[in-house]
């Protein structure tokens, strides 16, 4: 076989694969288990601020002020969680 | 009749009661089917790794298959300095993998679908990264707390919502796996029994629901365990490379 031919063949056959690689990229299993992670991601951050402040709570008898103040910043706390793991995503 | 589809998911004795002191350690169908799986996976790398062929059996494809899987996503994730803890991500996926795959089969136990189980594993992923993020940087890991370039005025705020967002890790971990389980083999469950008290006229419909449901279901196990080893290496990533 000539070497030029060879030479086109081999190009050819590098874009095939890749193409491939590159469409693998939409449809892989990673992305599905990356929307499991964020849905998650908002609620134990809330969960967690919420169980601190009951702790704060029950140590300090202030119910409900640091229920309150904890809830808000769990929320707070799972909102930069899901944007800091979409920000992974992109990468 | 239609059973209750959380009956699959009671924990009960096998064989004598045994307790330590106030603790009910028995045996029991969880720790048996934890057990089952750990000797499957035993067995298939034992098999899979004695003689290595240049032509491979289909045992020991499986194995260098999952070995190269894992080291690969360890290796993308988390960089060449976590290669010391590829033994302990890889026993972790192979282990939840098992006992999802296990609960797949008619009449089995699901013990991730229990949240003492799933919670346990992800609490020692937490303990195990924050020591190695203290081995690693002494105390300047708790610089993963205080991001850079905030004003001094926020920084209070913001330290009480990184300890948060950092202690919420074990529990989206757990609660994941646990819930994506449970729900599902409640899911299947429900769907089963309306198989059976529709009859044999309208249960058509529900049955190849089940089938979709099934096919559905071996695909999340999967899933839930490579995302449970994925996140585990991102958060080594955090404690080894420390930066944000």
């Amino acid at each position: 076989m000539p070497k030029d031919q060879f030479k086109t063949r081999l190009e050819i056959a590098k874009k095939r694969i890749l193409k491939k690689n590159h469409h693998n990229k939409d449809d892989n299993p990673s992305s599905i288990g990356a929307a499991f992670k964020l849905s998650t991601e908002l609620v134990a951050a809330v969960a967690v601020g919420t169980i601190i402040g009951f702790i704060f709570d029950q140590t300090f008898g202030t119910r409900p002020w640091f229920i309150l103040i904890f809830f808000f910043v769990g929320v707070v706390a799972g909102i930069t969680n899901v944007i800091r793991s979409a920000k992974n995503m992109q990468k | 009749m239609a059973a209750n589809p959380m009956t699959q998911f009671n924990v009960y004795r096998i064989g004598p009661e045994i307790k330590v002191g106030a603790f009910d350690i028995s045996f029991t169908n969880a720790s048996l089917f934890m057990i089952i799986s750990s000797v499957a996976i035993l067995l298939i790398f034992n098999l899979g790794s004695k003689k290595s062929s240049l032509l491979p059996n289909k045992i020991q494809l499986l194995a260098e298959l999952s070995y190269t899987f894992v080291s690969k996503m360890i290796s993308d994730t988390a960089g060449s300095k976590a290669k010391p803890y590829f033994a302990f991500i890889f026993s972790l996926f192979m282990f939840v993998l098992f006992c999802n795959m296990f609960g797949m089969i008619p009449y089995t136990f699901t013990v991730t679908s229990h949240i003492i189980v799933t919670f346990v594993l992800a609490a020692f992923i937490f303990i195990g990264v924050t020591v190695i993020g203290f081995m690693k940087h002494g105390f300047g890991y708790l610089k993963l707390f205080v991001p850079s370039g905030v004003p001094a005025v926020l920084l209070p705020l913001i330290v009480v919502i990184e300890i948060i967002s950092y202690l919420s890790r074990p529990v989206s971990l757990s609660v994941r796996l646990f819930a994506n389980m449970m729900a599902g083999h409640t899911m299947m469950k429900v769907f089963g029994g309306f198989v059976i008290s529709l009859g044999i006229v309208g249960g058509w419909l529900p049955l190849s629901f089940s089938v979709a449901l099934t096919g559905l279901e071996i695909l999340v196990a999967f899933l839930q365990a490579y995302v449970f080893a994925i996140l585990t290496c991102i958060y080594l990533n955090d404690a080894l490379n420390l930066h944000h």
